[in-house]
Order: structure tokens, then sequence, then C-alpha cells
């Protein structure tokens, strides 16, 4: 059995977005019990993340760690049509995840309890972000 | 339904080569209308990725950003170069995937406008690739008229 549908986000800034609840009522809406849903982002400047649930600490600090690992307006980019944050979204996209595959397990997405599905957004204005779900399993 | 296909990607030397086409034509190959596309290569020294189609120079100077991660030897000794050169691609395949599902919507890629899937060969020297395809899903429901 297959189930697919698409969602769309509204972002605001570059950050993290807690997406796990949007996803749980995809798989619901599905109603297979067990098998896999595969995630995907349609976008090369923004991507997808497992990430820890409980402190936000946690996602700023990666988006610090991400802001010194691949600074804005870098040298050595020659790709900035749209500002200095134009291709450090790029490589941020490349270093984590356009698809995520999680486990459906009785009928629910079976996350460690203190795991959350994340959109980052890599950019810093506002953008509209396509997501395919995927499920497949009977 | 499920369609699976091995095969051998021709010779690349260290860039980015776009593999969109091939992948569509192995979708079209699988009948399948929805589902996934899982895509796994067999060695740690390349990659697949998804990267913008829009402007060349996003995937080179991604390209030029994990060079700079991970460099590779400049030194003109055959064996030392070999053995150095081996190192950085497979630190750099370690930061990047050596596996990727595509959602299949309408018996196509379901991936954005601005999005390619490439293989991106880190090794300075040419090789050749396997990499499996494995399609996942449900063949459109053809409809049908009843004939007497």
């Amino acid at each position: 059995m297959v189930h697919q549908q698409q969602l769309r986000f509204s972002t605001d800034g570059r950050g993290t977005y807690n997406i796990s609840q949007q996803i749980s009522d995809v798989i619901q809406k599905s109603a297979i019990q067990s098998g896999i849903c595969q995630i995907f982002i349609q976008h090369t400047s923004a991507s997808l993340i497992l990430c820890e649930n409980a402190d936000p600490t946690v996602r700023s600090d990666l988006d610090a760690f991400m802001k010194r690992l691949v600074p804005d307006g870098d040298s050595l980019f020659k790709h900035k049509d749209e500002g200095p944050d134009d291709m450090p979204a790029h490589v941020r996209t490349v270093l984590t995840e356009s698809s995520l595959s999680i486990p459906v397990c009785e009928g629910k997405a079976n996350l460690g309890i203190w795991q959350g599905i994340y959109l980052w957004e890599h950019r810093t204005g506002s953008f509209k972000r396509n997501l395919s779900i995927t499920i497949i399993g009977e | 339904m499920l369609y699976q296909n091995t095969l051998q990607l021709a010779e690349h030397s260290q860039g980015a080569y776009e593999i969109t086409d091939l992948i569509s034509t192995i979708i079209t190959e699988s009948k399948i209308h929805t589902g996934t596309c899982h895509l796994f290569i067999h060695n740690s020294s390349s990659a697949i990725l998804i990267s913008d189609t829009a402007d060349d120079s996003t995937k080179d100077m991604t390209a030029d950003f994990m060079a700079q991660l991970a460099p590779s030897s400049t030194d003109a000794n055959e064996n030392i170069n070999n053995a150095m050169n081996a190192v950085p691609p497979t630190m750099k395949h370690a930061r990047s995937q050596s596996e990727l599902t595509i959602p299949i919507t309408n018996g196509r890629p379901g991936i954005g406008v601005w999005q390619g899937i490439f293989l991106w060969e880190y090794k300075s020297s040419p090789v050749e690739r396997k990499l499996t395809v494995t399609i996942m899903g449900e063949a459109k429901h053809k409809s049908f008229r009843l004939t007497r």
C-alpha cells in the first residue's frame, strides 16, 4: 500500500522548524500500520534533520556551528546572486539531508522519545517549502 | 510492486555529474506510478547528492567547499599521492551520502524544479561506479472498457 501527500511550510528566516506533528498526521491519514515513511524536501537551500527535541538551544547551537563552518559571504563563493546567504544555504543543504526515512510501527512514526523531525531553513528570508511524503507499508 | 536494477556508470574523474535523466528512464522502465526510488552507490569515495541545477557554479562552489574541508594531497610522489588521495575522498563521502531516496510522483522523480540528482566523484583518477536502483510502489490503475 502506498500513500503519497505533499505538504507546504512557510519559513520565516534561518533556523529549524519542528514538523513532527504534521508528519504524524500524514501517517495517521495513510492508515498504514507498519512500513516506512519517506520525507523529501524539494529544495536545495533548505533541508531535513532528525534532532533532539527537548532543549531548543541544541538547535540554535547547531545553527551557530553551521554558521562558523560555512560563513555567509565567504570569499570562496562566487554564486551570490541572492545575497551572502545564497551559496552557504546550498552547502548547508548538502551537509545535511534532503531525504529522511523513518519507520512506521503500529500506525505511528517510531521515533525516539527525544527525537524530532525538523525542516532546516538555511536562507535568512521567508520562503515556502514543499515536502513530498510517501508512506509504503501495510 | 518492486523493481531493481544495478548499473555500471561510465568512468568519471573528480566532479559532479548529473544523472537525473538516467534515473527518470529507469523509473519509466519500472512502470511504477507512485512510490519511492532508492539509489545506492557501491563504494566509499563518491556520493549521490541532490544539488541545484539553476546555476552551474552552485555545484562547483560546493565542490570547492568540500575540497577545502578535506583537501587532496598535491605531493608529486605518486605512491604517497595515491595513499593521500584515498583518504580525503573517504572523508568527503562520510559527510555526503552513499544513498538517497526520492519520491516518485506520476511516474516521474518527484523532485523540485531546481533540483537535480548528481554523482559526485571524489577520486581524481577516473573510476567506474556501480549503482543499484530500487523502486517500490504502485503502478497506475489502468482504466479499461468493458467489451462485449
